[in-house]
């Protein structure tokens, strides 16, 4: 179809020019493109400037490559102290759960004298629990939006709820979003509507999290225990609050909540980064 | 786990130049370098392995200079432009080459985009496609902001003449 190479006319480009400039071009483009230059002095000294002002450029700042590198900056250290802290955490929340569970009904004392009165958070995972025992157990009807229409999902129960809440990908825990609704809000937990999404696993066990904007009346950080033979982990910041819930070996069910806390709980925070 | 932190070590001191050369204050582009790390780490699942980390750190890294910008200019915050040290004592401008401390004060004037765009290419030595996906822009446009930048610096160094071409590389 196309005539040799040297009949047909080169359009030379302003991206060319800049590519040129960049040692970008394509090797089979160069000639033509010194050729086009040649004959335009203009350019070509414009162009030899743009060298220049690299040159410049990275005579000003590739030093900085090669300075050492501050320890706050090495990532090894920072996974290790995020590391501590999240078991810091989990230990946390395990001394709690140890608490209620070993001591029983001296717990439950302790709990009422601790509360006056039943606090949001406690409301919330009552909530949270009822919602997962109904809505896991239907087939057909187990979500008001699918996870195929997961775009709408995401905008209505932001919407409604409204927090940006984008659904936590289980998929490294081997659960996949079945899809989610949205829920009455609770009465005394100053929270507004919840939206539940369900997640399920190939052997078709499933979990749910609950979400709601975050509590005006209780700022409990989280809790951690076993309720109607459930496993639920609850947890709020200024932004939202998340029960997760779920029947799964504990190790299971421990990753799984861990994955949601990462990934929900962690908002982009421009203002506030000191 | 230990593979992905080794890679984003291997990213940092350019991450760290580039973070410098838009702040012009290391102590500010420490700190972006640092939350850009910090994110790396917990968004890692996010991360997909088949593509190119230091691309995905890239972009993040502006993400947050950006917001960061949008906050200080909200703020009113000014920005430090001299910060730099000065043109290095052993490289007396020569002919052929510019002032080290002009081009400086020069990339200082150059809108944001412009400057981004310029040193990814410049400095990182960022092929166009990967600038522009990092820049999250059309190749285009990266091509226009480049081409802007150009000639916005050559204006501002008043360098507008000048000699025949040399040969590139």
């Amino acid at each position: 179809m196309s005539t040799g190479q040297s009949e047909r006319t080169f359009e030379v480009t302003e991206d060319d020019l800049h590519a040129y400039a960049d040692g970008q071009l394509d090797a089979a483009r160069r000639p033509a493109v010194e050729a086009w230059l040649a004959a335009r002095p203009e350019r070509a000294a414009e162009v030899a400037l743009w060298v220049r002002q690299g040159a410049a450029l990275k005579a000003l700042f590739d030093p900085i490559a090669a300075e050492p590198v501050p320890s706050r900056l090495k990532p090894h250290r920072i996974a290790a102290l995020e590391k501590a802290r999240r078991w810091d955490w989990m230990k946390a929340a395990a001394a709690a759960c140890i608490l209620i569970a070993v001591s029983g009904g001296a717990g439950w004392y302790l709990r009422s004298a601790t509360w006056a009165t039943e606090p949001a958070s406690e409301r919330l995972i009552d909530g949270a629990i009822t919602a997962h025992s109904l809505y896991v157990k239907e087939s057909r009807h187990a979500v008001e939006v699918a996870a195929d229409d997961k775009s709408h999902l995401v905008t209505w129960l932001s919407n409604r709820l409204g927090r940006q809440i984008d659904t936590p990908d289980l998929s490294p825990q081997g659960f996949t979003l079945v899809g989610g609704r949205l829920l009455p809000a609770l009465a005394d937990t100053g929270t507004g509507p919840a939206a539940q999404f369900m997640y399920q696993n190939p052997t078709s066990n499933r979990v749910t999290v609950y979400v709601t904007a975050a509590s005006t009346a209780d700022h409990k950080p989280y809790e951690w225990e076993k309720k109607d033979g459930l496993d639920v982990y609850y947890w709020a910041n200024d932004q939202i609050t998340c029960t997760v819930v779920g029947d799964l070996p504990e190790a299971q069910m421990q990753t799984v909540a861990k994955g949601v806390y990462e990934q929900l709980t962690w908002r982009p925070d421009p203002a506030g980064r000191t | 786990m230990s593979d992905f932190l080794d890679e984003i070590e291997a990213a940092v001191p350019a991450l760290r130049r580039y973070a410098r050369a838009l702040t012009r204050d290391i102590d500010r582009a420490d700190d972006l370098v640092q939350d850009c790390i910090e994110r790396a780490i917990r968004k890692r699942s996010l991360w997909q392995p088949t593509g190119p980390l230091q691309a995905w750190l890239f972009r993040m890294l502006l993400n947050i200079y950006r917001n960061d910008l949008r906050s200080r200019k909200r703020r009113g915050d000014h920005m430090p432009i001299e910060d730099m040290p000065a043109e290095p004592s052993t490289h007396a401008p020569q002919p052929g080459h510019l002032a080290l401390a002009e081009v400086s004060r020069a990339l200082d004037k150059i809108s944001d985009d412009q400057r981004e765009a310029l040193l990814l290419v410049v400095v990182e030595g960022a092929s166009y496609v990967d600038a522009a996906e990092m820049l999250g822009i059309p190749t285009g446009t990266l091509m226009s902001r480049l081409g802007r930048a150009r000639a916005a610096l050559r204006a501002l160094t008043g360098n507008t003449e000048e000699p025949r071409l040399r040969t590139v590389k």
